[in-house]
């Protein structure tokens, strides 16, 4: 039988325990009606969908799981390293009779809730006519007051709104919360259309959904219509509170998408009332910031000074009509779950219409009448702050509760706990139905409020996310225009002017980009020199082996710091030098560090980034799973061949700034890491068979055997290892080959003059290294090479200070803002109060 | 009793600062018992970026921006006022307590825009200590004009004024558990005694003339900025009462700005960008009678 079929037999069938509770009562189902038979926008699809085995699904399971990864598709729990993004094969699917009088809701509350953010922070009619108590709207944090001022009028401060919304036991569509701060998704949403049409090509095809780029591209000429007064060419960019963000994918795709730049607070500074941008050597006028900061962190200036995410003064920017801020920095006022209960009679006032869209029924505990029912009905209710983070607090013991709530009753809402929708999800090879809810979008484009024809699905479990699902709103013709619009603009390439390719910032991510790629590089090639020799020799000590892999361990250690287990278990060793992100110089902290920094400037690098990066976490995540020694070399070496997929990529990007300085960061890398492994390997003498063999070791690891051998016919003495390694400017793993390479891309970037201190210092690097005698260098002085030693420190200190004279002149965008009075009062401890 | 007010904030810095942004509320609200003339915020250097505004509250805010670097930012408010003592309505005073609540008697005229002044603001939260500290004054029945100087009594009696207790941004718990603090902590404690009972107050940031002790001149810069609090009597009505001198607000009493707490009308604030490590503050706040000292509070 086939998995649609299966679904539908085990949904038509009656419960055997007969159990039905409030949340796990009867559900309405998105595929299977009543009577056992598909719902109509499946119908469409039967063809296709019924005929799907168990295999199949498995099957474009699998590859949305490798394809997401290859995107490098994440998502951040607070408090966790990021997490991949899930997405179920099976999309929530709606024919166009059902989505039509959602469709009207949503733009009708989308209005509305324009006309409540302009009468707040206006005339504030509501609260005074008390269509909604005062108390309710200002005991929110969302309600702004630094906006409200007489002086200050957005009048359209909700250009995107997202609506997360629910549908009861009935099929009938509640919106469970309004989300108009900085609403994410739209970028996870439209990532989930391009996997789930790639993997399911038939299926999408024969469904003839509403394709999203329309609307996008409508997003994108509503931004540049947001821009104040009459502009030619507005500046937009995207304000991200950085890659740590939870939806920082979600920020990244969607600036690639529009074609506007990812910017952090950082990147921008306020001067004379003008939002700008820090190109450097010059400051360029931002007028539309589309806003993915929360607005209470905006601004810390006027809003929370600690704010390292925001610029001081946008809020004075903003009020004087000189950039607009999408949404509005008041607009997270309408996230507040008290004014659910009272949109029915703001619609009426405001709007002197009924409200179309439902929402969960609400009862605020400020009003009497509230707390009663609340109280009355508190095992049946979910319970929430207004000022807190959205859970249901009905899981606190009962007299907590009902002691917090008569305490400060206007800071809490009651709401009736839906039995949401289910769907099939595919979870362990089997369709269970499971609930979902599904976030809307809706764009102010012209002059009225547009729904997304799709969104994004959430299968939710215990009230939490657990996996997301594309949305396919069906045409009701083949033909009709995608999204309903015909009008809007092609995408065009943005107009001429500077990206943000140089922007100090980006240029930090890149040149971390550099250096963390070369440094697992080098890592994983020295791993596989010394696991190689662990394989023939860790049962066979002192023989010369052993002594050769014991070196080699040391350069290990060297380079990936002393790890934290016990001495002797080899394979741990080689297990936590690739796996642990939590040792500092690990593999896996350096393509963590890689990951961070490519995510801070996405939107400037190729998907192909990703697709290398995946194929890395694959090896890793075998190695993880498997306990044979073997599989240390397996995925060391595909994990290697993921870090030289992204030669390949930065191989192909434009020649601009960044390029360059991915340049300076690998090649200064490299040279650090060379005169590491030197100094780790060479500097000691330990007798000719031993020597010999730990200088082979190394030059595999240098990957400059294959060069050797052809040079050296097969003699192996430290000084033609040093001769490849350190002064040959023919060979690219060499020092002095990477000097040269650091100075030209230096060269190029645009803070450089020809004698800035950068240039300085790598440019005597280099002679003193070409300049050096190698001869002199393998002098023997007692059981070490003297000469050797000392080059080799003092190279990696000169290496180490031309690092620090990089980030001084081009990474770095000034000291960062801090509060007035901040600063420690004059005094001799210093030290002892500074942070 | 008309003023010349003189409030100048010096910051000097180790090293130069190359850019800084902020905002003051420095400027005296007019109001049907106080005039403001010829009264003036300037900065130095001079900013290239200057705006005055009022704010939601209607205080007169400034904001600034230095781009010229500098060693040392001067900004400073100097006008001159001219206060009586606020006249409040026969009977004002009487109300029954109970009967000002905003939240529980929202239809009461005036009861929606005192609602922000009666919920917790960032800096006076509810605290049950402070609450059960409180209940004492708010006796059932007893009149608001009783309640409110009997708790601005309780607070000046049992708070030590002790300016290395608190600081800017310590809170009303910190203030009720060391028993001591400056005019700011004062005002705040009675704020969160009063709205933890349901009634609506606000914060006021003014200055304070201080009278000379007899025979001597007056000490400029003696002052400091000084604060307040105001109750809400119902309509737009306000008993105003200072706590740090256990005394009703007079024409002694400059009136700067108000809002839910200090964390709203600080004097100055900013954002600054700069290497340098440490800072010197120093204020300094003159409030002169104009022409001879009459000896009359």
């Amino acid at each position: 039988m086939t998995v649609l079929r299966e679904y539908a037999a085990g949904v038509a069938q009656p419960t055997l325990d007969g159990s039905v509770g409030p949340a796990s009562g009867p559900r309405y189902d998105e595929v299977v009606g009543p009577d056992g038979a598909l719902r109509p926008g499946w119908k469409a699809l039967a063809e296709t969908a019924v005929g799907a085995t168990g295999r199949d699904l498995q099957r474009v399971a699998d590859e949305i799981a490798r394809a997401l990864e290859d995107d490098g598709v994440t998502y951040t729990r607070p408090g966790e390293r990021a997490g991949r993004w899930r997405l179920d094969p099976v999309p929530l699917v709606l024919d166009a009779a059902q989505w039509a009088p959602l469709e009207v809701g949503l733009a009708q509350r989308a209005e509305l809730l324009n006309a409540v953010l302009a009468d707040l922070y206006g005339p504030r009619r509501l609260l005074a006519e008390r269509v909604v108590p005062a108390a309710a709207v200002l005991g929110h944090p969302g309600y702004l007051r630094v906006v409200a001022r007489a002086s200050a009028t957005d009048p359209r401060p909700l250009v995107l709104a997202a609506t997360d919304l629910g549908r009861d036991h009935r099929g009938e569509w509640r919106v469970l919360a309004d989300r108009a701060q900085a609403p994410s998704g739209l970028g996870y949403a439209m990532e989930n259309r391009r996997v789930v049409s790639r993997v399911q090509p038939e299926l999408y095809r024969q469904a003839v959904p509403h394709r999203m780029a329309p609307f996008v591209s409508a997003l994108r000429s509503a931004l540049l219509q947001s821009a104040p007064g009459d502009l030619a060419d507005p500046r937009v960019v995207v304000l991200s509170p950085g890659h740590h963000s939870e939806t920082a994918y979600d920020q990244a795709a969607l600036a690639s998408a529009l074609g506007f730049p990812l910017v952090q607070g950082s990147d921008l500074v306020v001067r004379d009332g003008w939002l700008q941008m820090r190109v450097p050597g010059r400051l360029e006028r931002v007028d539309v910031v589309l806003r993915r900061v929360d607005a209470a962190w905006a601004d810390p200036l006027e809003l929370r000074g600690e704010s390292r995410l925001g610029v001081a003064g946008l809020t004075e920017a903003v009020r004087r009509g000189r950039v607009r801020v999408v949404n509005g920095l008041g607009a997270g006022a309408l996230e507040n779950p008290a004014l659910l209960a009272y949109l029915p009679a703001v619609c009426e006032a405001l709007l002197g219409e009924p409200l179309r869209l439902p929402s969960v029924a609400t009862w605020w505990c400020g009003e009497p009448g509230g707390l009663e029912h609340v109280l009355d009905r508190l095992d049946a209710l979910a319970v929430r702050r207004l000022d807190g983070p959205a859970v249901d607090l009905s899981g606190l013991r009962r007299e907590t509760l009902v002691e917090r709530l008569l305490a400060e009753p206007h800071k809490y809402v009651g709401q009736e706990r839906l039995a949401l929708s289910q769907s099939p999800a595919w979870e362990a090879g089997a369709a269970v139905a499971r609930p979902l809810t599904l976030r809307a979008f809706t764009l102010r484009y012209g002059s009225a409020y547009r729904p997304l024809a799709g969104g994004l699905a959430s299968t939710v479990e215990d009230g939490v996310s657990v996996g997301s699902r594309d949305v396919w709103v069906l045409k009701a013709e083949p033909r009709d225009p995608d999204q309903g619009i015909v009008d809007v603009l092609p995408m065009t390439a943005g107009p001429s002017r500077a990206g943000t390719g140089a922007l100090p910032r980006v240029l930090e991510d890149l040149w971390w980009v550099g250096r963390y790629a070369e440094r697992a590089e080098d890592l994983l090639r020295l791993v596989l020199a010394a696991h190689a020799l662990a394989e023939d020799f860790r049962d066979r000590p002192r023989t010369t082996g052993a002594t050769v892999l014991e070196v080699l361990l040391g350069a290990v250690s060297r380079l990936a710091g002393p790890g934290p287990l016990a001495e002797g278990d080899l394979d741990a060793e080689f297990r936590s030098v690739l796996l642990d992100p939590h040792r500092a110089g690990s593999v896996a902290h350096a393509l963590d560090g890689l990951r961070g920094a490519a995510n801070g400037v996405r939107d400037q690098l190729s998907l192909d980034v990703w697709r290398a990066l995946g194929g890395a976490d694959r090896a890793a995540e075998v190695l993880r799973g498997s306990g044979h020694s073997h599989q240390v070399a397996e995925s060391a070496v595909r994990m290697l061949t993921g870090t030289l997929a992204l030669q390949g990529v930065t191989a192909n990007m434009v020649r601009d700034p960044g390029w360059h300085m991915i340049g300076v960061g690998r090649h200064l890398e490299r040279s650090l890491q060379v005169c590491h492994l030197l100094a780790a390997t060479t500097t000691v003498r330990r007798g000719i068979d031993v020597d010999r063999e730990v200088l082979s070791a190394v030059l595999a690891a240098a990957e400059s055997a294959v060069t050797h051998r052809r040079r050296y016919r097969g003699s192996v003495r430290p000084g033609g290892v040093l001769e490849l390694l350190l002064t040959d400017r023919d060979n690219p793993r060499s020092t002095a080959f990477a000097l040269d390479r650091v100075a030209e891309h230096l060269a190029a970037l645009p803070a450089s003059t020809g004698s800035s201190r950068p240039e300085r210092l790598a440019e005597d690097l280099r002679a003193d290294v070409a300049a050096v005698d190698v001869a002199g260098l393998v002098a023997i002085g007692g059981e070490s090479r003297p000469h050797l030693v000392r080059f080799l420190a003092e190279t990696t200190d000169r290496l180490t200070r031309l690092a620090e004279a990089v980030a001084e002149v081009h990474l770095t965008s000034g000291p960062a803002p801090q509060p007035l009075g901040a600063l420690a009062p004059p005094g001799p401890d210093l030290e002892a109060v500074a942070p | 009793m008309r003023y010349r007010v003189r409030h100048t904030t010096t910051y000097t810095y180790d090293a130069p600062v190359t850019d800084s942004i902020g905002q003051a509320h420095l400027v005296p609200r007019s109001l049907p018992w106080q005039s403001v003339a010829s009264y003036a915020v300037t900065v130095a250097p001079r900013p290239g970026d200057v705006t005055h505004d009022l704010d939601h509250l209607g205080n007169h805010v400034t904001y600034f921006q230095v781009t010229e670097p500098h060693d040392t930012l001067v900004v400073e408010g100097a006008g001159e006022v001219e206060v009586t003592a606020p006249v409040l309505p026969p009977d004002a005073l009487a109300t029954p307590w109970e009967d000002l609540r905003p939240l529980r008697d929202p239809a009461r005229p005036g009861a929606w825009a005192a609602t922000d002044l009666a919920l917790p603001s960032p800096l006076v939260d509810h605290d049950p200590g402070v609450t059960a500290y409180a209940a004492a004054s708010l006796v059932p029945g007893r009149p608001v004009g009783e309640v409110v100087t009997d708790l601005a009594h309780r607070v000046h009696a049992d708070l030590d004024y002790d300016k290395t207790a608190t600081t800017v941004t310590s809170t009303v718990v910190d203030t009720f558990a060391r028993r001591a603090g400056v005019c700011q902590d004062f005002a705040h404690l009675v704020l969160a005694g009063l709205r933890a009972h349901g009634l609506a107050a606000r914060y006021v940031s003014g200055y304070l003339a201080t009278e000379p002790p007899p025979g001597q001149p007056r000490l400029v810069g003696a002052d400091a900025s000084h604060a307040w609090v105001e109750v809400w009597l119902g309509d737009d009505t306000w008993l105003a009462v200072d706590p740090t001198n256990d005394t009703v607000v007079g024409d002694r009493h400059v009136t700067v700005a108000w809002g839910r707490d200090y964390g709203d009308v600080p004097p100055l604030k900013g954002v600054i960008v700069t290497e340098a490590r440490r800072s010197t503050l120093e204020v300094a706040v003159d409030v002169a009678p104009v022409g001879p000292w009459t000896g009359a509070a």
